[in-house]
């Protein structure tokens, strides 16, 4: 019994040295660690994803991986405000009459290892993304290219087999998978590249800790000048909510996303800045056209129509988004037609005329697959409750997760699910990778001769204004088979500190290609 | 008596191997069970078929599953955890455990200290102020602890302690290596949001066993003998009622785990039960295979740590 008294004096003394310890170093307050360093650092945060395979960009696939890229790469060109794509390493872009495209490259910008970026080094970059080994997602972006031309060491020339109007869009600073990597290091450790990548951006990596965070250091050398903030810190924080605390408690300066609920209050303050606006993104129902009952064009187009967008936008994005009539987002202006189409505005009425036409009835059953806990489950149900409450029927929601519902739709395996995409910059990737019936996202399994030739006519139009038109055209089309139901397109999000600025916000949901023009204070 | 103690021990030894052996399997088999594909989660929604069929391809998804499991455990067995699909593409999973193990101990350690010392004293004080007004107030506390989810204690105890109060930092962890207050500090509202629904049942335990051993003969008999209130208390009492708080307290080092799971993701925390969730939604079979025989190993070594401390408590199970 005796042998036990030490232990039990032990506990209690340990108790106690705990307790003070805590009280101690509560007192001396935070320790100024890694994560809270002085203004001469900027710690953008990654929010909503902490997931970076690669930042090698012909192979890199995730937003985060991009919000990186675009920080430690150039592209030939970049975008504008207005999305139009204007030089970056390229200083002049001509386009000939006979489609032959000529970029003069800007003279003397280096690389992060201090080689000198030559005509060679955007031959390289775009061999490598359409050599079919290289498993580039980005590939259909440039197979339009069938001869690359060096007249000399700053003259890039392109020719492609059939006009591609998007092209110059995709050899953008973007989601593009086109920014120009140095031939020569890239060979020296082709496997290793991914996680040492150089480039010729404002910033170079330092270091990566996996799923935690990384650290850039500025490039003095960069062609537009030494950033202003010398050190960029990023950590990848995995909940949205919590960069927002993140934020809130001074931890970080700016956020790459906010979550939607939050917006409303914290606009609210003073000690914050909101930036947002409508970003290039699209979200719909996807239906399995080919299942019952979303094979029948009159039990589609009842959905349809008993769907009220506005409220959708109020109740599931706080209002923090629009609801559109097609699958074309505003921000694409040239291409968005914003005239309502009455197969997508809701009318009760018309949708029950729809129903009493189709070969399904009210008490119909079908599952919507979604995911998560956040908005998207929150989407699929507000609109089952309004489908049901009009149409009468028995939907129901299956809540999986994002992984699952993907692979499903793909797959065929589903009747109708809430799916989206989002940082797309061209319309001929909302309209004919979706719809045209060789489009390699239209798992709704549609086809539609007409559309598949407008669509092909619209990706080889040159003129911005009249490839406007045509999909325009376009989106009349397929609207009336409504192979799918548009529902809305939110809004992107920065949380900027209340001392950062600097940061220019683009539709496509850009991040790293701000941080050279970012200051603190 | 030796061979007897060999014997049990080789005996517990398979034990464990087998349930090691059987938890992985079936962890495997839960995860193949489950739709979804770490292709797309690598790849991403832009993924083209032909890119998923070669990334499928690549890393051996398409074998048979039995190959898939040899292949994996017959690694394991050498150390050799294989490499991670989706998170940190390529890094091997044995580094990304060996580097967040740290992080997960120390903050279980910590949360389980904080649940220790908050039931000891609730606990006591409630056993010896039972139907008081303390006994009633910890009680409906301890109630209160067990019925809040720890994820939203987490979010309560941020928006107070971090950002009405500015104490500790909102987001991020000071790993202990780096700076050890520094961990103390960031970990410290984790720590609690983990700890405060351990430590309720904990006190509630304490207090329950603490009431039983109370009323027991030989508690009247050490106090006829003539030893002091404090003595009996500490060498009689608590004693005796340690066995069951020490047996719940090993009990829920599995819901610890459940709840460093919760917590480091909402506070950003390094450890492997952020990594695990990770693993889990992006479909790294690897990532969540080699998380989760770390966490069966953990919970077997900590049943294995209770019966061996109850043993030295309790003379009778020592026979």
């Amino acid at each position: 019994m005796t042998e036990q008294s030490p232990r039990a004096a032990l506990s209690r003394r340990a108790l106690m040295g705990a307790g003070a310890g805590l009280a101690s170093a509560a007192a001396l307050g935070w320790p100024r660690g890694p994560a809270l360093a002085a203004p001469t650092t900027l710690r953008a945060a990654i929010s909503g994803y902490n997931v970076i395979n690669t930042l090698d960009p012909a192979v890199a696939a995730l937003i985060p991986e991009y919000y990186v890229i675009w920080s430690l790469y150039n592209g030939l060109l970049k975008l504008d405000a207005q999305m139009r794509p204007v030089p970056d390493l390229a200083e002049s872009v001509t386009v000939a009459g006979d489609g032959q495209i000529e970029f003069k490259l800007r003279q003397g910008v280096k690389f992060h290892d201090g080689s000198v970026l030559t005509s060679d080094d955007v031959k390289f970059t775009l061999e490598r993304l359409l050599d079919e080994a290289t498993k580039s997602p980005n590939r259909s972006k440039v197979s339009a290219i069938s001869q690359i031309d060096l007249p000399d060491a700053q003259t890039v020339r392109l020719r492609t087999s059939a006009p591609f109007a998007p092209l110059l869009t995709f050899l953008s600073n973007a989601r593009t998978g086109t920014q120009i990597l140095p031939r020569k290091a890239f060979m020296a450790d082709p496997a290793g590249f991914g996680r040492k990548p150089i480039g010729t951006g404002a910033y170079r990596l330092r270091s990566w800790e996996p799923n935690q965070a990384l650290k850039l250091s500025a490039f003095a050398d960069y062609f537009g000048g030494a950033p202003r903030i010398p050190e960029v810190e990023i950590p990848l924080i995995a909940e949205e909510t919590s960069g927002v605390t993140a934020l809130l408690g001074k931890q970080v300066d700016i956020t790459s996303t906010a979550p939607f609920a939050d917006i409303p209050a914290l606009e609210k303050r003073t000690d914050i800045k909101v930036m947002k606006q409508p970003g290039l993104n699209t979200r719909f129902l996807s239906l399995n056209n080919r299942k019952p009952p979303f094979d029948d064009v009159h039990f589609r187009r009842a959905v349809s129509l008993a769907i009220n967008r506005d409220v959708l936008v109020r109740v599931v994005l706080f209002g923090e988004g629009v609801a559109t009539p097609g699958l074309i987002p505003p921000s694409l202006t040239a291409a968005y037609d914003p005239a309502p189409k009455p197969l997508s505005t809701f009318n009760a009425a018309r949708a029950k005329e729809e129903l009493a036409k189709s070969k399904y009835g009210p008490g119909t059953k079908g599952t919507i697959l979604t995911w998560g806990s956040g908005w998207w489950k929150r989407t699929a149900e507000v609109v089952l409750a309004q489908v049901n409450q009009v149409l009468g029927t028995q939907l129901n929601v299956e809540v999986t997760e994002a992984n699952t519902v993907f692979a499903r739709i793909r797959a065929g395996d589903y009747q109708a699910g809430t799916w989206g995409w989002l940082g797309m910059i061209d319309p001929d990737e909302y309209s004919y990778d979706l719809l045209h019936s060789e489009g390699w996202r239209n798992f709704a399994g549609y086809s539609n001769p007409k559309l598949d030739a407008l669509l092909v006519q619209a990706r080889q139009e040159l003129d911005p204004a009249k490839r406007g038109t045509l999909y325009r055209q376009s989106e009349a089309l397929w609207i009336d088979d409504m192979p799918v139901i548009p529902l809305f397109c939110s809004n992107i999000h920065n949380l900027l500190a209340g001392n950062a600025s600097g940061f220019t916000q683009l539709p496509y949901s850009n991040f790293g290609d701000q941080f050279a023009s970012m200051s603190l204070g | 008596m030796g061979s007897t103690t060999l014997r049990r021990g080789l005996r517990r030894a398979g034990i464990l191997l087998l349930t090691l052996v059987t938890g992985a399997l079936l962890v495997f088999l839960a995860m193949k069970a489950a739709p979804g594909d770490p292709a797309l989660s690598a790849l991403g929604e832009n993924a083209r078929p032909e890119l998923v069929a070669a990334f499928r391809r690549d890393h051996g998804l398409d074998l048979p599953l039995w190959q898939q499991f040899w292949a994996w455990i017959s690694g394991a067995l050498t150390g050799d955890f294989g490499r991670s699909l989706t998170l940190a593409g390529g890094v091997p999973v044995g580094s990304l455990i060996a580097n967040r193990l740290p992080v997960t101990a120390f903050i279980g350690l910590y949360a389980l200290l904080l649940a220790a010392a908050i039931s000891l004293v609730a606990g006591t004080i409630a056993a010896l102020q039972r139907g008081k007004a303390a006994d009633t107030a910890l009680t409906s506390l301890a109630v209160l602890g067990v019925s809040m989810p720890d994820f939203w204690l987490g979010y309560v105890l941020v928006f107070f302690l971090a950002l009405n109060f500015p104490i500790f930092p909102s987001y991020g962890f000071v790993s202990p290596v780096d700076s050890f207050t520094g961990a103390l500090l960031s970990g410290f509202l984790p720590a609690l949001a983990i700890a405060a629904p351990m430590a309720a049942v904990f006190a509630r335990v304490l207090r329950a066993a603490l009431l039983d051993v109370m009323h027991r003969p030989y508690v009247q008999v050490a106090r006829s003998i003539g030893h002091s209130g404090k003595f009996v208390f500490v060498h009689t009492i608590l004693r005796n009622a340690l066995i069951p708080y020490v047996t719940i307290i090993g009990l829920q080092v599995r819901y610890l785990l459940g709840g460093v799971v919760v917590i480091e993701r909402v506070f950003g925390i390094p450890g492997l039960g952020s990594l695990m969730v990770d693993g889990a939604f992006g479909r790294d079979y690897p990532v969540i295979q080699a998380c989760a025989l770390t966490f069966l190993v953990i919970v077997l070594m900590t049943n294995l740590a209770v019966d061996l401390l109850c043993t030295r408590l309790d003379p009778k199970a020592r026979a």
